[in-house]
């Protein structure tokens, strides 16, 4: 049992704003009250609830592609010495998998969704996440460049196509469907991409991007998925994208949908010396569909490494850069790139993506609707974090960030003109009980009774991203696993499971289908619930 | 293509359940649909699968893959640099031909590149000729490992550490240095004082004084069967083999996991359950760092 007394408390999911309140914890969870165990005096401090990350990479055959294309990053960052209660390891653009637990949780994160499996190598993610200790974990399948979901679809089978993608998600014991580049990545097994929403994909003769977002978006609401469709837009990156993002949105037909780092989407201009922000024409959509979230995807200048399912961006991105670009193609699922990359103040388009993603957080209003994601590694290095939540709180320090940047970016961005200053109760929305919502995760971001003891507390700083970079205590499932800046538990976390219902006759269906154009046997192919680290399984319940 | 492998010989499945026979929704005819390429330095079992066989001299594939290079972007070449590769300059000007001319082109490469006179530079230019190519056409690049499931080694190690091998831990954390930190390099310097061993027969592989230091130190070996290694190991813990009498996974040379499904009991152990014996045995040790001590990047 677990007592934190005095602290300003600020639970957004209970509509708590900085009240001094008690908090008791019993078994893991939070109850009326408790009357032995430990006391923590948090008088004066400010008490959150654990941050939940919305859209990470960190476990899995992508990640692991990049942590070997850049030994010469591992060598000059933080490196993790082993002691009793920790294994060694590397921080830095990559960071391996025991690393990442440790600086999630330093940070006051104990919730991470890893957002793009393929099912083809789920198992290996699996095995990783469970190597990711203290954080509890959930992962999103790759679903809108399946080729036997796109033949479906393309067929005009919708029925088996929703069977499919529930079969899917139990093969591979994900949490939910990620769509990246919807046809884009099977195109780029052609050498091509997609970028018009109503033009055939390569290799297919009517089906269309917009066809396979409208179909996966109701597919996800119908098998009663805890989490909508997770969506990464066509043409990311590109100037003048706003449109296709647009259109995006117009395809979901009302349903929900989450849109992944809507950063890399919000771009005007023809080229790249037109590039400005159109932040203002997307956030006007989120502040008129509450039913629609999104993640940042904020940039922060320095060294990281990008890795995305979008095959062809990232092909262009190796010619933009001439650096070491890395390709996986994952046979009739999806693909993946890997790029090392720069973010610099100098650079034009940078310093434009910089304030896009400031922009977004700023000008969507409700922060329920927009959460905290750097689209890790994309953006930037999750750990840096509490740096995009100073610039959110400290509009003067935005100000001095923006004097760095070159002279021509005035007219193309918004940022200048935004006075808003996040409140810590709209901080810990963004970084916790919003995203913790959007994921259906209804038991996180939520100091209420019944709920996982998941909390962070910091000693209130003038220095808002010291604050936010060295919690004084982190507490996980009621352990204090953080203290005093030092590890004190490493306990492992749950993984989500979504359990969709699919009709019984799917197997024998897929089976000829897999046996036709797949290397591996069908048995071998789905993970065995026995390979996940403590499980808990979501059944979901269908929709009409 | 295949570049210095001998699939054949070495991974006998790889034509038939990977790369050149199956049949597929855009290759219905299976082989008939793709064209196969081998270059190596003898006509070896593989070139009878092959189309069309391309016979590079020992020693000169780094300059055949810069004059390839070259010649995709239409640069000249000289005749004399190209009759140095043992290759005719039509021979390259038809393979560039039908590289850009494929819907996607796959080049596999195998240790007779990697291994050979300029090694990881081979690699690499070969890597950079595949990345080059997708200004024509989609094309990419694969190693065709070695041994069993060395690509598994690899990734956990990658996923721990950062590196996939030529790590060392003897600063508390994972540094990587290959040529310094690599095995074979910390034998022949004499600098383990002992080894563990699984699945690996050095003893088979390893230049001399490797394998004098491995007899000289405690040497521990975990395998199914006795071999040079467990010859000369102070210990030979014998264990199921993996895959026929042990569960598991192993990672495929392009990085799949494939469970293992064990078709046989076994009397001994697996790899697995000897190891988390000997770590629950150290566990109960004292810790090599002295009680509260703190160390940081930093002091060491
Ligand atoms: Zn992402």
């Amino acid at each position: 049992m677990l007592r934190i007394t005095g602290g300003k408390v600020y639970d957004p999911a209970n509509g708590i704003d900085g009240e001094v309140r008690d908090l008791f914890v019993s078994e893991g969870k939070f109850v009326a009250s408790a009357e032995e165990g430990r006391t923590i005096d948090a008088t004066g401090m400010i008490v959150f609830p654990g941050g939940v990350d919305v859209h990470t990479h960190v476990a899995g055959g992508a990640i692991n592609f990049a942590r070997a294309m850049t030994p010469e990053d591992h060598r000059r960052t933080q490196a993790f010495i082993r002691s009793q209660s920790r294994r060694s390891g590397i921080g830095g653009m990559a960071p391996t998998t025991f690393a990442t637990g440790y600086l999630y949780a330093g940070m006051g994160w104990t919730t991470v969704n890893e957002a793009a499996v393929p099912v083809l190598s789920a198992r290996h993610t699996h095995e990783e996440l469970s190597d990711i200790p203290i954080v509890d974990k959930s992962t999103l399948t790759l679903m809108a460049n399946n080729e036997i979901m796109l033949d479906l679809m393309e067929k005009g089978e919708y029925e088996r196509a929703k069977n499919v993608v529930a079969w899917y998600i139990w093969a591979a014991k994900s949490y939910g469907v990620k769509a990246v580049n919807p046809g884009g990545v099977a195109a780029w097994k052609w050498g091509k991409d997609a970028k018009q929403l109503t033009s055939p994909i390569e290799g297919f003769t009517r089906l269309t991007p917009g066809d396979i977002i409208s179909q996966l978006a109701r597919i996800c609401h119908e098998l009663g998925l805890p989490h909508p469709l997770h969506l990464h837009c066509n043409n990311l990156g590109a100037p003048g994208n706003i449109s296709t993002t647009l259109d995006t949105l117009n395809h979901l037909d009302g349903h929900r949908a989450h849109i992944a780092h809507s950063q890399y989407h919000a771009y005007g201009g023809d080229d790249w010396d037109e590039m400005r922000s159109e932040t203002a024409q997307l956030a006007e959509y989120f502040n008129t569909h509450p039913n629609v979230t999104t993640d940042a995807g904020a940039v922060l200048f320095g060294d990281t490494v990008t890795i995305t399912a979008d095959g062809p961006w990232q092909h262009l991105l190796y010619k933009l850069t001439g650096r070491k670009w890395g390709n996986l193609d994952v046979e009739n699922e999806t693909g993946c790139g890997i790029v090392p990359y720069t973010y610099r103040p100098s650079n034009l388009v940078n310093a434009i993506q910089w304030s896009v993603g400031l922009e977004l957080l700023l000008l969507i209003k409700n922060p329920w609707q927009v959460f905290l994601s750097t689209d890790h590694p994309n953006g930037g290095c999750f750990w840096r974090y509490p740096e995009i939540i100073q610039l959110l709180m400290c509009a003067d320090f935005r100000t001095e960030c923006l004097k760095k940047l070159p002279d021509k970016i005035k007219e193309r961005i918004t940022l200048p003109e935004l006075t808003r200053e996040y409140t810590l109760y709209e901080i810990a929305t963004s970084m916790s009980a919003g995203p913790a919502r959007a994921l259906g995760l209804h038991h996180k971001g939520n100091l209420g009774l019944g709920c996982d003891a998941d909390i962070v507390i910091y000693e209130e700083d003038k220095d808002v991203a010291r604050m936010f970079g060295h919690p004084r205590y982190v507490i996980k499932g009621g352990e204090v696993v953080i203290e005093e800046g030092d590890i004190r538990a490493t306990p492992d976390g749950h993984e989500y499971i979504s359990r969709p219902h699919y009709a019984p006759d799917t197997d024998e269906f897929l089976r000829p289908l897999f046996e036709d154009c797949y290397t591996m046997q069908f048995e071998n192919y789905p993970v065995e619930m026995e390979r996940i680290e403590k499980p808990a399984i979501h059944d979901c319940v269908p929709n009409s | 293509m295949y570049w210095g492998g001998n699939p054949a010989e070495c991974h006998p499945r790889h034509f038939t359940k990977y790369a050149l026979m199956p049949k597929s929704k855009f290759l219905p005819r299976g082989r008939k649909d793709r064209t196969a390429v081998l270059v190596d330095i003898r006509p070896t079992k593989s070139a009878k699968a092959a189309d069309i066989f391309l016979q590079v001299r020992p020693g000169k594939d780094f300059e055949l893959i810069t004059i390839l290079r070259a010649l995709i972007k239409d640069q000249k070449v000289s005749e004399e640099a190209v009759a140095e590769t043992g290759i005719t300059l039509e021979q390259c000007t038809d393979l560039i031909e039908r590289m850009k001319k494929a819907k996607f082109g796959c080049v596999f490469f195998g240790m007779g590149l990697s291994m050979t006179r300029g090694k990881h530079m081979n690699s690499a230019a070969l890597l950079t000729l595949a990345a080059e190519m997708n200004a024509f056409t989609k094309f990419v690049a694969m190693p065709m490992r070695g041994h069993g499931n060395v690509t598994g080694a690899d990734v956990i190690m990658r996923w721990q550490t950062g590196y996939p091998f030529g790590i060392t831990f003897n600063r508390g954390y994972p540094r990587y240095n290959p040529g310094e930190f690599s095995t074979v390099d910390v034998l022949v310097r004499g600098d383990a004082d002992a080894a563990f061993i699984i699945g690996a027969d050095p003893g088979a592989t390893m230049p001399q004084p490797a394998i004098d230091h491995l007899a000289r130190i405690p040497t521990i070996v975990l395998d199914p069967h006795v071999t040079h290694t467990s010859n000369l190991a102070k210990v030979h813990i014998t264990t199921a083999p993996a895959g026929i009498a042990a569960p598991g996974t192993a990672y495929r040379m392009d990085e799949i996991p494939l469970p293992l499904k064990p078709a046989l009991k076994s009397p001994y152990p697996t790899d697995e359950e000897v190891v988390r014996r000997i770590k629950q045995a150290i566990v109960k040790k004292p810790f090599w760092m002295p009680e509260g001590a703190q160390m940081t990047a930093a002091q060491v």
